[in-house]
């Protein structure tokens, strides 16, 4: 409690508080503009933070991730266009009640969905991530080897086409993240003599160019027609009959959107779909869904903000991102000096409890500008394309080329960005190349201190019960999809 | 042939994609053989041991890629137009317009001419848009981040 009352005494700063406030309106800027999605704008926005110090910087970053997810319904709802991928779910039904004369109810509620799924995942966050932590102290090398090769197997199940692409662009993530010297051994890798790539690739202008520059890319390909506004609807705050209505949807939402994002890998777009699957399940009104059920869209933006909380549990108090954008936000806490790990909740606590304080600081400025400027940010949908993305481009090269004013980074950039394209183009998500870039340094740091520990002796695994559950699980993970299918090959052929 | 056992598109682009992939993990491997010796008598792993097995790893998730049955093929996935072309040829022309104008006038013109290309006709709003935003770009990086952007030999040098 005590930490925490610090972590608001930091949030008093006005300097923190203005970051705080800016982060939301850019969150839910960019959430409604359909194409560039929070992970996009925080990868953007990382060179500017580098700048600003720990504290500002990451409580800026939480607040575009928070507010982001919610951005994105207000185009979902009113113009059919998921401004973020996570509010597809939400367009399924808010459109819908949109077209039904709705529109202001259905803003009205997801911005309450929202804030209380939002609310309810920090407050689990404040509750779960020390305990999460003080259960990690004893981890070591290990543990943190088979932790972290869990969190690479869920990005089988992050997005994309097929698991085995997601696993393929997890593991070209970890071979990028071994450029450069290496530590234990002082030899140089896959640097050819080239004087910048001694260091490593840093994680900037990776993330900037596969994010944004890949997406501008894609978008240059596509230069849809330009989106109109379906229908521009004041929000209306939900009356009693609509919340009572909404509470078991919301409640499940926001409990699943928690659980999912706390899993590594898995962010809010997953929750956002399966919190709509078991809202709909459990529903009175089940007859409702399809034809604009406001539970429809409670559900599943209770979810989507639920997940932001969730995933930042295990990113803070483990270091295993929780989600593609948690994974950016552990790179900029990186860049920042700060290593997140059970470690931080002794060493920097007020660090720790400003970033709380300050998620719930943004789902309320957020609640706020969703009740009353939801059709202000509507109207963001319809800049222009032909302003939007070469915006984007100029920002790509400024931003890598700003932290270290090297232009090599610029290159690395558009290395990254064309990589970025040709995946999506292939059907890879590029979110697991970047868990296996975060993650690459620690897998290879653990396996190689365990070895040490056990002699070089990898049977000194199973002396470790902690390691041996997560190797289960991870194998479990993987294995089962294929043991699934050969079950039903079996079936079939008995029958 | 019946059509069902003609190889999809997207199957071949399963198999195009495992190939690419199975050939980055090869020369990847390959270039493990280029790192320096490493010094005698230091315990546990090597610097080659883990981009070694990495490459293995891949390897084999490029064959399991390679025999996947094809998903359904992303029909926004559209073939890129000449507009497209010339965008992307804007972009990798920034950096010499840049050794040129310098960064803030290389990103002002890259704003006008990518957005004629994209689509925007009305010449006086693409130069004002480009302006304003070369202007914040300054104010944010210049003055605010005291960062020196790249000067070129006409501009900004």
């Amino acid at each position: 409690m005590e930490g925490f009352l610090g972590g608001l005494a930091v949030l008093v700063d006005p300097y923190v508080m203005l970051m705080v406030l800016l982060g939301t309106v850019l969150g839910i800027f960019v959430g409604a503009l359909p194409g560039i999605s929070g992970s996009t704008t925080i990868a953007l926005m990382l060179p500017m933070t580098i700048a600003m110090g720990p504290v500002p910087a990451i409580c800026f970053l939480g607040a575009i991730y928070c507010a982001a997810n919610f951005g994105g319904s207000i185009t979902a709802i009113l113009v059919n266009a998921p401004g973020d991928p996570s509010a597809s779910a939400t367009a399924l039904e808010g459109f819908k009640m949109a077209e039904k004369g709705q529109a202001g109810l259905a803003l009205g509620m997801s911005a309450v969905a929202s804030a209380i799924g939002g609310i309810f995942s920090v407050v689990v966050l404040i509750v779960a991530a020390p305990l999460l932590a003080q259960s990690a102290y004893s981890f070591g090398p290990p543990e943190y080897f088979a932790l972290a090769l869990f969190g690479l197997s869920m990005c089988a199940a992050i997005g994309g086409d097929s698991a085995v692409k997601n696993l393929i662009a997890a593991a070209l993530g970890l071979l990028i993240a071994t450029v450069g010297m290496d530590l234990t051994t002082g030899v140089e890798r896959y640097a050819f003599g080239v004087m910048e790539l001694s260091d490593g690739i840093g994680f900037v202008p990776v993330l900037i160019g596969l994010f944004a520059f890949g997406e501008m890319l894609d978008q240059a390909a596509r230069r849809y027609g330009k989106p109109t506004i379906a229908f521009t609807d004041a929000a209306r705050v939900p009356g009693w009959a609509e919340m009572r209505k909404c509470a078991r949807s919301i409640w499940i939402g926001s409990g699943i959107g928690t659980f999912i994002g706390a899993l590594p890998a898995l962010g809010a777009t997953t929750a956002a779909l399966i919190g709509y699957n078991e809202t709909r399940r459990w529903s009175k009104h089940k007859h409702e869904f399809g034809h604009g059920s406001i539970e429809g869209v409670a559900g599943p933006e209770a979810a989507n903000n639920a997940a932001v909380g969730g995933s930042m549990v295990p990113t803070l108090a483990l270091g295993i991102p929780g989600s593609a954008t948690t994974a950016i936000i552990l790179a900029g806490l990186i860049v920042q000096g700060v290593r997140p790990g059970p470690h931080l909740f002794n060493e920097q606590p007020t660090l720790l409890y400003a970033v709380f304080a300050s998620m719930l600081a943004a789902n309320l400025f957020y609640l706020a500008m969703g009740l009353y400027m939801a059709r202000f940010f509507a109207r963001i949908s319809l800049i222009p394309s032909a302003f939007l993305w070469p915006a984007v481009f100029v920002l790509c090269v400024v931003g890598a080329y700003g932290p270290n004013q090297s232009m090599g980074d610029v290159y690395v950039m558009l290395a990254a960005g064309v990589v970025g394209f040709l995946f999506r183009r292939a059907g890879f998500s590029p979110a697991p190349l970047i868990m296996g870039l975060v993650l690459g340094g620690m897998v290879e740091e653990t396996l190689k201190q365990s070895l040490i520990i056990f002699g070089d002796d990898l049977s000194g695994f199973l002396g470790r019960p902690i390691a041996l559950l997560l190797f289960a699980v991870t194998a479990a993970g993987l294995l089962w999809p294929v043991a699934s299918r050969l079950l039903r090959f079996a079936r079939a052929a008995r029958a | 042939m019946k059509a069902s056992a003609a190889p999809s598109r997207s199957s071949n682009a399963n198999r195009i994609s495992a190939t690419l992939v199975a050939l980055v993990a090869a020369a990847a491997f390959g270039g493990t053989f280029l790192f320096d010796p490493v010094p005698p008598g230091l315990p546990g792993l090597g610097a080659v041991e883990f981009p070694r097995l990495i490459c293995i790893t891949i390897l084999g998730l490029a064959v399991l890629l390679f025999l996947q049955e094809p998903g359904q093929p992303d029909p926004d996935n559209v073939a890129p137009d000449r507009g497209a072309l010339a965008i992307w040829a804007c972009c990798a022309l920034f950096l010499p317009a840049m050794a040129l104008a310098g960064m803030l006038g290389a990103s002002a013109l890259f704003m006008v001419v990518a957005g004629w290309l994209w689509g925007e006709r009305r010449p006086i709003l693409l130069a004002g848009v480009a302006a304003a935003f070369t202007l914040c770009l300054w104010l944010v990086f210049v003055r605010v981040f005291r960062l020196t952007l790249p000067g070129g030999l006409i501009f900004g040098g």
